[in-house]
């Protein structure tokens, strides 16, 4: 915030000139508060009164470029994984960052992050390569992730930086109890209790090309009803509770454990690997170099058990987001 | 033959309020008769009980003291729907049905007591006759279409329908105009010599209470002050007498 | 526009199957409310005591922000969970401030003549409420029902998130989806059925009134 201010008393700072920050030029215009304040005569009082209103808007004209909005999508990790970047960008540069959590999933954050309202989110590669470029899911992990490296640069203008380490795909759930009863491991296996079973999505889940309806055409899979559309947050407790039987989540849910259910391998290969990346965007870095400096140490650093380890004290031991981020950080980034 | 109505030692007395207000007796120690065919007329000024005297009478207020007696009945012998039923109810704001027909207001105590709709059809013809009112051009009309002098009549006639030995009247023609006002008393004077019933009116205009009235009984703070024939009345010596008949 | 007249072409038979699921969440638990709602209304008229407490408390349900409500149901067992039973529950809630409020209101704001003259008849409690009261105070009635299912067509827009079915399901998808024609596939229906009943009920209202004059 300090910088900021300063930005805006100076008027002959280079940084107030360089390209892209044309709407800073009011703050050019800043300079008269400066003089009024020397106290020259009775028309001071209200030029001070004019210039004090004016500064929050000035300000935040100007402080917009120089702080880092970052967003999540409507679930515990993306918020943990939110919340760990904002609080490392913090800790290793000097921009102030703003949080927009929980926003409403994949496309929400797409459309936020395109239209410049929010300047990073943590995405899962092969999200990207289905639902957003909407190009077949395959298994190749590397592929995908060079090929969303390369079209969010060229098409969106926003940069993928090193991936976290760990593969979140969806994992098709049921009761423990149930998949006992009935020999269930794999996907293949649900056909056969599918039609008198009931399934429970979220709504992306539902509408997605890599979701629910490519996943039935490709198992075969034909439920007595048409799946209930619920908040995805909802959809753990809803099979626990026996409302429904079989449901989407996370495969590095910390709920699995917790509420004894049993993820099916996806045999068929439907899924394409999941790996979750910051996006920037690309003007963000340019600008301020030091993000990729600040994010680099946390690639590779999260595996597929340490999350689940990190989801689970979110979702079962409901300890406060900021203090799993920051504990995480303070042992593993020092 | 027993009297419509008798009462003695009626009293009425507001319970102690909660913030120790003092209770007070709106109506002490009131005893009178009334025979069929009479009209007691209760005069006083406001607040000297007149009014609740009358609802003591029909039970819409419990008595805390002394006994009514409705055509030799005990009045706390009966359920007290069943007493109202059979004393008819005639007040100011006369209290019509707006979504019932006149036909409807009229015969609704017969129609409570289940008589045959013919019965009652009858009924209200004969009634709305006997008020003044055409029962052709009325029997359909609703309140709301009425004048006020109509709507009293009405309310005279659905008061009687059921044949009541005994009818309490409460400032009965207090809402309307002076002119229709004494048209009603007129009218009211003729009815009350073919009908046979014993009839309780309050009013606090001392000319129409000596025009209505074949006794007289001045209230006064809760009090029976005078019991007495219009004559006797006039003739009275009684300060709060006096007081009245000035003002008139 | 035209892409939601297409839309709606083409899913027509979903459409009609949310606008009957939305329709029938309203209807039962706008049904529901004047069952319980009605009763507690006449009882608050014959006994003053309890209408503070009872108003207030009903004042207290309305204040709460619907998701919140779902959000404490949907812990509690038998009318907890996800699915139509809480949203039916949670709607219910909703709609009892005005049905209440309405009916004690508009039996007191019957003339007191009126009432007089028919207790000094011999009419008995229920025959007074019945022939008089209810039919007299029908109008202001009708106006809390009305306001009662305006609002729970809206609220019955968030049940979706609860897997409670209806025209939210296309309003939570066009969200997810960013995509504004169905979020419009969902919130127009909305609106017209509001704006439908508002409508019908108002004109039965003003039938009702003019007995109370």
């Amino acid at each position: 915030m300090a910088s900021a201010v300063n930005d805006a008393r100076g008027a002959s700072d280079t940084r107030a000139e360089s390209p892209g920050s044309a709407p800073c030029a009011p703050c050019k215009g800043a300079p008269p508060a400066e003089r009024a304040l020397s106290g020259r005569g009775p028309r001071t009082t209200s030029t001070i009164a004019l210039s004090l209103s004016l500064l929050p808007l000035i300000l935040a004209g100007c402080a917009r470029h120089d702080r880092v909005v970052v967003g999540s999508k409507n679930f515990t990790e993306s918020d943990l994984l939110g919340e760990i970047v904002s609080q490392q960008i913090a800790r290793r540069t000097n921009l102030p960052v703003e949080r927009r959590f929980h926003l409403g999933g994949t496309f929400v954050c797409h459309a936020a992050i395109t239209a410049g309202q929010i300047d990073l989110y943590v995405e899962y590669s092969g999200t990207a390569y289905t639902a957003v470029l909407k190009h077949p899911a395959t298994a190749d992990s590397a592929a995908v992730l060079a090929t969303v490296s390369r079209e969010y640069r060229d098409r969106f203008g926003l940069a993928w930086l090193g991936a976290f380490g760990f593969n979140n795909t969806f994992a098709i759930l049921v009761r423990r109890a149930d998949a006992e009863r009935y020999g269930l491991t794999r996907i293949s296996d649900l056909g056969k209790v599918a039609p008198r079973w009931r399934a429970g999505f979220g709504y992306e889940f539902l509408e997605r090309t890599d979701g629910f309806p490519g996943l039935a055409r490709l198992y075969g899979l034909r439920f007595a009803a048409a799946p209930t559309a619920l908040d995805l947050g909802l959809t753990y407790r809803a099979l626990a509770d026996g409302r429904v039987d079989v449901i989407a989540g996370n495969s590095t849910d910390g709920q699995i454990e917790a509420l004894h259910l049993v993820a099916l391998a996806d045999d068929r290969h439907y899924f394409p690997p999941y790996e979750a990346a910051p996006v920037v965007r690309a003007a963000l870095l340019a600008r301020h170099p030091e993000v990729a400096a600040a994010l680099a140490p946390l690639a590779g650093k999260i595996s597929d058990a340490e999350m689940r380890r990190l989801n689970a004290l979110a979702d079962v031991a409901h300890e406060d987001i900021a203090t799993v981020a920051r504990d995480w950080l303070a042992r593993n980034v020092p | 033959m027993t009297a419509a109505l008798e009462v003695r030692g009626l009293g009425y007395e507001l319970p102690r309020t909660r913030e120790g207000g003092r209770g007070g007796h709106l109506v002490q120690d009131v005893s009178f008769t009334v025979a069929t065919g009479e009209t007691l007329v209760l005069l006083g000024r406001s607040g000297s009980g007149k009014t609740t005297t009358l609802k003591l009478i029909n039970r819409l207020l419990e008595p805390t003291a002394g006994e009514v007696l409705v055509a030799g009945e005990r009045a706390a012998g009966v359920a007290a729907t069943r007493l109202r039923r059979r004393i008819g109810y005639v007040i100011q704001e006369i209290g019509l049905f707006p979504h019932f027909s006149v036909e409807r207001n009229v015969g609704l105590v017969p129609s409570l007591e289940g008589w045959p709709p013919e019965r009652i059809a009858a009924r209200v013809r004969e009634l709305l006759a006997l008020v003044g009112l055409d029962p052709a051009g009325f029997a359909r009309r609703y309140p709301h279409e009425l004048s006020g002098g109509q709507r009293q009549r009405v309310g005279v006639a659905r008061a009687l329908a059921a044949d009541p030995p005994l009818l309490l009247l409460d400032e009965p023609f207090g809402a309307v105009d002076p002119i229709t006002r004494v048209e009603l008393q007129r009218e009211f004077q003729t009815l009350k010599g073919r009908l046979a019933k014993g009839m309780v009116f309050v009013t606090h205009d001392v000319r129409e209470g000596l025009r209505l009235g074949t006794r007289i009984g001045l209230m006064h703070e809760g009090r029976l002050a005078f019991l007495g024939t219009p004559e006797e009345f006039r003739a009275s010596g009684h300060p709060e007498v006096r007081k009245f008949l000035e003002a008139a | 526009m035209t892409n939601l007249v297409q839309f709606y072409a083409r899913n027509a038979q979903e459409v009609l199957g949310l606008v009957g699921q939305h329709l029938s969440l309203v209807a039962l638990s706008t049904g529901i409310a004047i069952v319980i709602g009605v009763p507690l209304g006449v009882a608050l008229t014959r006994r003053p005591a309890w209408r503070g407490p009872v108003l207030g408390l009903a004042n207290v349900f309305q204040t709460i922000p619907s998701l919140a409500l779902f959000g404490f149901l949907i812990p509690l067992p038998l009318i907890g969970g996800i699915g139509a039973t809480t949203a039916v529950v949670a709607l219910v809630v909703y709609a009892l401030l005005p049905i209440v409020r309405n009916t004690y209101t508009g039996i007191a704001g019957v003339d007191p003549a009126v009432r007089e003259a028919g207790r000094g008849m011999g009419m008995t409690d229920w025959q007074l409420l019945t022939l008089v009261e209810l039919p007299l105070g029908f109008g202001v009635m009708l106006a809390g029902v009305r306001v009662a299912t305006v609002v729970s067509v809206g609220t019955a827009t968030i049940a979706a998130a609860i897997g409670a079915g209806g025209l939210g399901v296309y309003i939570f998808r066009g969200v997810a989806m960013v995509n504004d024609t169905l979020i419009l596939a969902g919130a127009l229906p909305a609106a017209v059925m509001a704006l439908a009943a508002d409508g019908l009920l108002g004109l039965a209202e003003r039938r009702f009134a003019w007995r109370a004059r």
